[in-house]
């Protein structure tokens, strides 16, 4: 029987993968998006009428007020990242391998204190912890007749109190994780040997959870070097400047845009620096790996030092949480923040007057606006990336997994240079809208949408969408029919964390404002300029109710904590 | 019912060649296994075929149309096959007639005949009735089975299994194997199947092709591969054998130092030539269950090889006795399959039987 002539060959469109420019699309957004701006940055750092010059460098490294900037920024970010480890790692042994009372509370109030602005904690303090009107040394006063304040939070050591009590939850996430995938037989092993349960703690648990405990304080350093608000409140009124702060002193009128790219870079390579540091500690899988099967975990008895570790616990949570609440509750229902709370003093006139102002209203309506559009706009991007890298879509997915992360390398004030650099000139006059905002936004939170989308596509089997190829579905039916719904909770949470991050966020809208786009974060700092604390309690408070709704929406969803704890009914 | 022709197929995943030049054909209607230990190639193989990777070199055709080449691939969604995961992939947000379905959608298939058909394959694989139940609340053998329903559903010309049963407990795998040799028979569809369990690949195929390092090192019916393995590493996997290494000693016999073995007169193997010039390094391979054992001077064969020996141990395995034997004079230490009760025991003198046409020469080297 003669053979057929020639085999029927596929035509070149049959075998063409329809889905291709929409994954090339989302690729060219993602390197807009964050290269644009950092090229202008660096551009703009050495331009000069005569072409190119590195006399801008030459300016801001040699200027004295501006080396003190960068000193003290080196100054509070190692000295917040050791205190934030100093609190952190104890308290997540505490809460994850001993039998501590109380545990899943603290946790949760651990996670209150992740979420709460900085800035926010910052504004509290100075009403606790203010030289003359501070609630605690008024207390301080009254009971030991002193004249001098017990605490001046207007210092460098103030500050660093407040940026550690705000960053340390970070520390906490990554060890009490980390010690979550340590088996217990390990230590058991120490145990029989004749260890004592601090002795085990000391020579097995802590070298295990050694990398953990670096890369945690690499990111509390990290957070601290990027933070404008809470240097803005407490340094610039005790007379120093961070880098951030300094940035956007750069920026009052007249803005000298050369000098803040050319400061801006020290930071920058800085940040990135840290990261490249803090990769080599954690290697590929991005959290500390230990040894050993991870088996059953027991948890370590504290007999007679459980009360004592509670009570650590519990101030650095008043630290952290319960004062700072309460006192900016106390400053919102009351007529003068500084006096007690009684049936006199208690007033409904701050959230009167904060809602009703029209600079207020148009602020709230703002920053949701601007919270939902970056959430629905992030969580697309940053699902379609995720899936683009995690089943290989394109070639060269691993440089797109790494641009969608790149932004935590940029601090936000730095980042607000850029934007401000790249579209404040023609064809792209985006300054003075809403839009740049946007993008600020958008290239801010993509690292921490990402990193949720990635975890949520992870855990999606690819064979459940080759199973469905293969019985005749093309890759956008299986996306929709298959990947989506089984995504679809993880999807929503990523939209969470997007939108917790820019309702929150400072040190990029303090830069990208305009009289008629300003935020909310923007109105509490334009309020601190006025003195009035009762309205920014108000706002603080409701900013602080919106985000737990979310966060409690999130954990309902997930089914598990916020910050990564285990998932309940064990693995997937 | 098309068959498979695979040529020259290459694929390299960074340095790693994991498919080299891999020629394969399996004819319509057969089911062939792909057998080799981890890292041969037989699943890259299998997701070529698939559609899921796209080759570097050498093409695959299904009946006359060419499927994959380096050039162009065409989508999994429009070559005609099915899958059967290791891990089954039955979609947990879907109901089992839903899973078994899906691939009906895209058959231009009518409702009610979609759940006719449907309704029919869960009563051909004992599954009547639980179309209504979710993925998560069956067993494994019943995913399994769900996983085997929606692949033959859809009347595939290629179905694909990619070690289907290596998730489920012994005595399941040993009823699952029958029960898709049982299906097989039943619907005749050209099948790959992906597994590194060796009785599996027996029981299964029509044909199994052994893989190692990309390519095929032996393709033959299960027997063939047993009783006549071309090269050392084929007779090591395919069961379980004793391999002696030794050198041509004339026609019919093979040396290895004192140890002197009858062997069948002619060829080395099918391939080489017809008689193996003297000294030349060959490797002996024996399987345990065709050698006989007995006490010193009970049993003798003339067309085989008599040796002396002690037994090293016998271990009771209830239906047999895996001896040890060393033999006297040698370095050989022979291992004997037979039944049980064990008649000789530790430190005992044997006489052990070796036919010649047991011995099975191999290329020295591999």
């Amino acid at each position: 029987m003669a053979e057929a002539a020639t085999a029927a060959r596929p035509r070149r469109w049959e075998g063409l993968d329809r889905a291709t420019p929409v994954w090339l699309l989302a690729a060219a957004a993602l390197v807009g998006l964050i290269l644009m701006p950092l090229g202008w940055l660096a551009y703009m750092s050495v331009r000069s009428d005569g072409g190119l010059t590195a006399a801008h460098y030459v300016r801001v490294l040699g200027d004295p007020p501006l080396q003190k900037a960068l000193w003290n920024t080196v100054v509070l970010a190692l000295w917040s990242g050791l205190m934030a480890l100093v609190i952190g790692a104890p308290l997540a042994w505490l809460t994850a391998r001993t039998d501590l009372p109380f545990r899943r509370s603290i946790q949760s109030l651990v996670m209150a204190s992740f979420v709460t602005p900085p800035f926010l904690g910052a504004f509290a303090w100075v009403m606790l912890a203010g030289p003359n009107a501070g609630y605690l040394n008024r207390l301080y006063r009254e009971l030991t007749g002193a004249v001098d304040p017990l605490l001046n939070i207007f210092s460098m050591p103030g500050l660093i109190f407040v940026v550690a009590i705000y960053t340390f939850p970070y520390v906490y996430i990554m060890i009490a994780n980390t010690l979550g995938l340590i088996a217990s037989d390990l230590e058991d092993a120490a145990g029989i040997l004749g260890a004592g349960r601090f002795q085990v703690a000391r020579t097995i648990t802590l070298p295990m959870v050694l990398p953990a405990i670096l890369s945690g304080f690499i990111l509390a350093v990290l957070q601290a070097l990027a933070l404008f608000g809470s240097p803005a409140i407490l340094a610039l009124p005790a007379g120093f400047h961070t880098v951030t702060t300094q940035l956007w002193s750069f920026f009052q009128y007249p803005p000298r845009v050369e000098l803040a790219a050319a400061f801006s870079m020290p930071l920058l390579l800085a940040t990135a620096l840290l990261l490249l540091v803090q990769k080599r500690l954690l290697g590929r899988r991005g959290y500390a790996a230990v040894g050993g099967k991870g088996g059953q975990r027991r948890v370590v008895a504290l007999g007679r030092w459980r009360h004592p570790a509670l009570g650590v616990c519990l101030a650095v949570l008043a630290a952290a949480v319960f004062l700072p609440y309460g006192i900016l509750l106390k400053a919102a229902f009351s007529r003068a923040w500084a006096q007690p709370l009684t049936w006199d003093n208690f007033t409904l006139d701050n959230w009167s007057f904060t809602f009703l102002s029209v600079t207020t209203r148009s602020a709230i309506v703002n920053t949701l606006e601007l919270g939902v559009l970056t959430a629905c706009v992030g969580a697309a991007l940053a699902t379609l990336l995720a899936y683009v890298t995690n089943r290989r879509l394109v070639a060269g997915h691993q440089v797109l997994g790494f641009l969608a992360v790149a932004p935590v390398v940029i601090p936000g004030v730095v980042l607000a240079v850029a934007l401000f650099v790249a579209y404040t000139r023609p064809p792209f006059l985006l300054y003075g809208t809403l839009w740049i905002l946007f993008l600020a936004y958008l290239t801010k939170e993509m690292p921490v949408g990402y990193s949720q989308s990635d975890a949520t596509l992870r855990g999606i089997h690819p064979e459940l969408e080759e199973a469905g190829r293969i019985l005749g579905a093309g890759r956008f039916r299986v996306l929709r029919e298959i990947t989506a719904p089984l995504a679809r909770s993880g999807i929503i949470a990523t939209w969470c964390f997007v939108f917790i991050g820019v309702i929150r966020e400072l040190s990029a809208s303090i830069i990208l404002f305009s009289p008629n786009t300003k935020v909310m974060s923007v109105v509490i700092f334009d309020l601190k300029e006025e003195g009035q604390f009762g309205a920014i309690a108000v706002l603080g408070v409701f900013m602080l109710v919106m985000t737990f709704v979310i966060v409690a929406v999130m954990q309902r969803l997930l089914g598990r904590d916020v910050m990564g704890g285990r998932q309940a009914g064990g693995a997937g | 019912m098309p068959g498979i022709a695979i040529a020259s197929l290459t694929k390299r995943f960074g340095d790693v060649g994991a498919v080299n030049q891999l020629d394969l054909e399996v004819r319509p209607g057969e089911l062939v296994a792909l057998l080799g230990p981890s890292g041969c190639g037989k699943t890259t193989t299998l997701r070529l075929v698939a559609g899921f990777l796209t080759p570097e070199g050498g093409e695959i055709r299904v009946g006359d149309r060419v499927l994959s080449s380096p050039t162009v691939v065409v989508p999994p969604e429009r070559r005609r096959m099915a899958m059967i995961f290791q891990s089954y992939a039955l979609w947990p947000h879907m109901t089992v007639a839903q899973n078994v379905g899906y691939g009906l959608r895209f058959a231009g298939v009518g409702r009610a005949d979609r759940d006719r058909r449907v309704d029919e394959m869960l009563r051909a694989v004992q599954l009547a009735g639980y179309g209504a139940r979710y993925p998560g609340e069956l067993s494994g053998g019943q995913q399994q089975r769900v996983a085997v329903a929606r692949a033959l559903v859809v009347e595939p010309e290629i179905l694909l299994l990619d070690e289907p049963l290596s998730n489920l407990d012994a005595s399941l795998r040993e009823e699952m194997r029958f029960e898709i040799r049982r299906l097989h028979e039943r619907f005749s569809i050209t099948t790959l199947y992906v597994t590194h369990d060796q009785a599996e690949a027996m029981v299964i195929s029509d044909r199994v092709a052994v893989l190692r390092d990309g390519r095929v090192a032996q393709i033959g019916p299960p027997a063939e591969l047993f009783e006549r393995p071309r090269t050392r590493f084929v007779a090591e996997f395919v069961g379980k054998t004793n391999l002696i290494d030794a050198i041509a000693d004339g026609p019919g016999w093979v040396r290895r130092g004192g140890l002197r073995l009858r062997v069948p007169g002619e060829a080395l193997a099918p391939s080489a030539a017809s008689s193996t010039p003297p000294a030349t390094p060959v490797v002996v391979s024996i399987r345990p269950h065709q050698i006989a054992l007995g006490p010193r001077g009970a049993i003798a064969d003339a067309s085989g090889s008599v040796l002396a020996g002690t037994v090293v141990r016998a271990s009771y395995l209830g239906d047999a006795v895996d001896y040890q034997v060393a033999l006297d004079g040698s370095d050989v230490v022979l291992r004997i399959a037979g039944p049980a009760p064990a008649r000789v025991g530790p430190g005992q003198a044997v006489s052990v039987v070796v036919p010649a046409a047991a011995c099975v020469l191999l290329p020295a080297g591999d």
